[in-house]
């Protein structure tokens, strides 16, 4: 069966549970199934955190990632634990400032500066959702557009505004990225 | 909730309740199942039916038991250390034949253990934790939906045959969410309830199908409920005679209605030369590991039980008929092969593939197992 | 919510109220819960009660044997719990008078913890508490209510553990009504029996019963009627200092009455506050 892995990793209080969950309602909504499981440690700020998403056509067998076809880093803390499940095909993207030491066997790093982007626009807890953007363009998993939407209705009305420019912010960096 | 929606496996233990006209839960906070509390805190009163935090496990298994006498279908949850806890009370709804439903979301143990990591390792405790010989019937579910729909069918369960119904499930499935289409339940099956004059009642005699008919109080019958072993009129009884009577009555009642009860999960089994007998996660990842060994051209197949206890004894038999060999993997030092052994009976060999440090079984872990019995 | 009314003084026969076909009955002769068992019976008499609707909770031991022999829905569940089992029983069904039967061990040993929060709680239900000091049922163990220097099975050279006050644990955890009598003063034990259930929120009925065949033998109390008798020394406090009750079998006082009749909210009502809630704002 066809599936896609993804995960979401930093430091514990960067909101990446929040995206995992907006991609993945993003994800049922275009009829996928998917299967999403968190970690992280007992404190609540600092610490290892993660989200991954295993997403099929179908109910997935093994609901776990056991081969990352894309990773999102925001902290060197989740360097170590996600070293063993990367390809040199993974799309990794990583936080340029957070992460000095990226992992060695994806063939290509995307160090993005996501935290730094979010300060710019004025918040840094949106850091999460530039991630969202950025990964939204790079992964092809899903049109960004309806991810977009769908993260906008998902997030505090009075913080649409931030959120969608972070989104865009993210898309953005990737883009130049890329075609660099 | 919209459909499909992505739901926790816990909260979707909490939704299959509700669908199957749970209004009464007891419950104490511990963790992989707090949610399940906390989710049914919010339903139930929109529910008209009534949440209650307990001040401990024994109370809430109490509580749920009492409703349920009153004649409303009752839920508590809970895990390793709480599941300890209420075995006494569960063994009283097992011996005055009270329906409730009992999750317990496993974690590492023994003691404290793990909290936060899933395990296995209450197999048997689900089955004989409590004293005596005593009915139960255990569901394992493995997939978030299959939470949803199993513990639907447990009240069905619980209802129908008047027995305590145990819904058994890893941390690592509690805490995963999925993406479901909450059904409405095809069925919902309530207990028969006593009807008649009060002379002609006995509230513990049966015909044919073995299950009493429940009476509600209330309803004129004013009947005695005891956890001394009993006669048909519900009175304690230490007469040889009429305790065999009972307790034969007690105990095959589940076999009479096996049909009703037992559910397994065949996959790919007919042609296969190993058999890997799995429940929860173990069962997803030989799901997994079967694809990848068949592509390699490596027969392997599973048979998984969905009602766990009573165990599949004759469906077991039949499955691994003619199979080079039987894994079992699961996430504890071995707790199911010992039923799986008992039951082949050297028909074949058969393997474990123990995984307790906390972490979940992987498919490449059991791809390797099956390569080593394939040789 | 509950059926109950005041009705005069109607004959009461406690034959109305009993599972004849059970008789004899388990109690060694001159158990002082016989007495009690009587006093309840005809407490639901007189407040009018419908067997149907009376449910009556017990735990485990001589008292909680005790209501089997009542004619109504009765529940005997396991040691220490049946104020958690009636607790569930209550909340599912509003429309029973709920009677927990319970003893001294039964709810302040094991049960103690239930015991708390039912009366933090206050859900309306009564616990008749019967104390007579000691573990009948399983030969005659100390529990949290034997006297000091008493004789059990685990205290052969005397109790030297402090005493409970149930009536004053109940205060303490919030009960809105807790009172206390003796068997020997079975019309007034009758009236407080009465006013526990008809009072709306949880109350405790704590009754001095006497166990003469293993406690009051084990400590040459005399035969019932002297043990009964004793409870009328013990229930004044100046007379404990009495000289003509013999040292060390000066028990501790106790005194009977009624001490807490309050009205708080009653928790059915309040979790009923939370169903409209809930269904109003969708929260």
């Amino acid at each position: 069966m066809s599936q896609t892995q993804i995960r979401f990793s930093g430091s514990g209080g960067q909101g990446l549970i929040l995206s995992a969950r907006i991609l993945a309602a993003a994800l049922a909504a275009r009829g996928k199934f998917v299967a999403q499981s968190q970690a992280y440690e007992p404190t609540s700020r600092g610490g290892l955190s993660r989200s991954d998403l295993v997403v099929s056509d179908r109910e997935a067998d093994y609901p776990l990632v056991t081969s990352l076809d894309c990773v999102v880093i925001l902290d060197q803390v989740a360097v170590a634990a996600s070293e063993g499940l990367l390809r040199p095909d993974t799309v990794t993207i990583t936080d340029a400032a957070r992460v000095s030491a990226p992992p060695r066997e994806p063939k290509r790093v995307f160090a993005l500066p996501i935290t730094g982007k979010a300060r710019d626009i004025g918040n840094i807890r949106v850091a999460n959702i530039v991630a969202l953007g950025a990964l939204a363009e790079l992964a092809g998993i899903i049109d960004p557009d309806s991810l977009r939407e769908t993260m906008l209705d998902l997030v505090p009305p009075r913080f649409r505004d931030l959120n969608a420019e972070a989104f865009d912010a993210g898309r953005e960096m990737a883009t130049r990225l890329e075609n660099a | 909730m919209s459909n499909p929606t992505n739901i926790q496996g816990n909260a979707a233990a909490a939704a299959g309740a509700i669908a199957a006209g749970c209004r009464f839960y007891a419950g104490y906070p511990i963790t992989p199942s707090s949610e399940i509390a906390e989710q049914m805190a919010a339903r139930l009163p929109k529910a008209g039916g009534t949440f209650i935090q307990m001040e401990d496990e024994l109370g809430s298994m109490a509580a749920a038991v009492g409703a349920s006498l009153g004649g409303v279908k009752a839920m508590t949850a809970t895990s390793g250390p709480g599941f300890s806890l209420k075995q006494e009370n569960l063994g009283y709804a097992a011996m005055t034949e009270t329906p409730c439903v009992i999750v317990n979301v496993m974690r590492g143990g023994p003691s404290t253990g793990l909290p936060t990591r899933p395990a296995q390792a209450d197999i048997m405790q689900a089955r004989w934790g409590t004293h005596g010989d005593h009915p139960v019937i255990v569901l394992a579910p493995h997939t978030v939906r299959e939470i949803y729909e199993e513990t639907i069918r447990a009240f069905n369960l619980a209802e129908a045959l008047r027995v305590p119904v145990v819904v058994l499930y890893d941390e690592t499935i509690g805490h995963l969410v999925e993406t479901v289409t909450l059904k409405e339940p095809e069925e919902i099956i309530t207990r028969k309830w006593a009807e008649g004059p009060r002379e002609d009642y006995l509230p513990y005699a049966a015909d044919e199908d073995m299950i009493p008919a429940f009476p509600r109080p209330g309803d004129g019958y004013r009947t005695h409920t005891t956890g001394l072993t009993h006669d048909e009129r519900g009175f304690p009884t230490q007469d040889p005679e009429k305790v065999t009577a009972f307790m034969e009555r007690l105990l095959g009642k589940l076999e009479t209605h096996r049909d009703l009860i037992e559910k397994n999960e065949l996959v790919e089994t007919e042609d296969a030369d190993v058999l890997i007998v799995a429940i929860g996660t173990p069962a997803r990842a030989a799901k997994s590991a079967i694809r990848e060994l068949r592509g390699e051209g490596i027969r392997a197949g599973l048979f998984r039980p969905v009602t766990l206890w009573p165990f599949p004894e004759e469906a077991l038999k039949a499955a691994a008929k003619g199979k080079r060999a039987v894994l079992v993997p699961e996430m504890n030092a071995g707790q199911m092969i010992l039923e799986v052994e008992r039951v082949l009976a050297g028909a074949a060999p058969v393997r474990g593939l123990n995984v307790f440090n906390g972490e979940p079984v992987t498919p490449a872990q059991i791809a390797t197992a099956v390569k080593e019995l394939a040789k | 919510m509950n059926e109950i009314t005041v009705t005069s003084a109607d004959a009461f026969d406690i034959r109305d109220w009993l599972r004849l076909d059970l008789m004899p009955h388990f109690m060694c002769p001159g158990c002082g819960h016989g007495i009690a068992l009587r006093a309840l019976l005809w407490a639901c008499h007189e407040l009018g009660i419908k067997k149907d609707k009376l449910a009556i909770v017990s735990g485990i031991g001589c008292s909680g044997r005790t209501g089997a022999y009542i004619d109504a829905n009765t529940f005997h569940t396991t040691h220490g719990r049946p104020l958690a089992f009636a607790t569930g029983l209550k909340l599912a069904r509003p429309d029973l008078t709920v009677i927990v039967i319970s003893g001294d061990g039964d709810s302040l040993a094991i049960g103690g913890n239930h015991m708390i929060h039912a009366c933090r709680r206050n859900l309306d239900m009564t616990l008749m508490l019967l104390n007579n000091e000691v573990y009948g049922m399983t030969g005659g163990q100390v529990s949290p209510t034997t006297s000091a220097e008493r004789f059990t099975t685990t205290t052969p050279a005397g109790n030297v553990e402090p005493v409970f006050d149930a009536c004053k644990l109940a205060e303490g955890a919030g009960a809105t009504f807790v009172g206390r009598e003796a068997t020997l003063q079975t019309p007034a034990l009758k009236d407080l029996l009465k006013a526990a259930i008809s009072h709306k929120g949880f109350s405790v009925a704590e009754v001095i019963s006497d166990c003469t065949e293993i406690f009051g033998r084990k400590n040459a109390m005399g035969n019932s009627a002297e043990m009964v008798l004793r409870q009328k020394h013990t229930m004044i406090p100046e007379r404990a200092q009495d000289d003509r009750v013999p040292e060390p079998f000066k028990p501790n006082p106790f005194p009977t009455g009624v001490f807490v009749d309050q009205q708080r909210p009653e928790y059915g009502e309040l979790y009923e506050q939370v169903r409209k809630r809930a269904r109003e704002t969708g929260k």
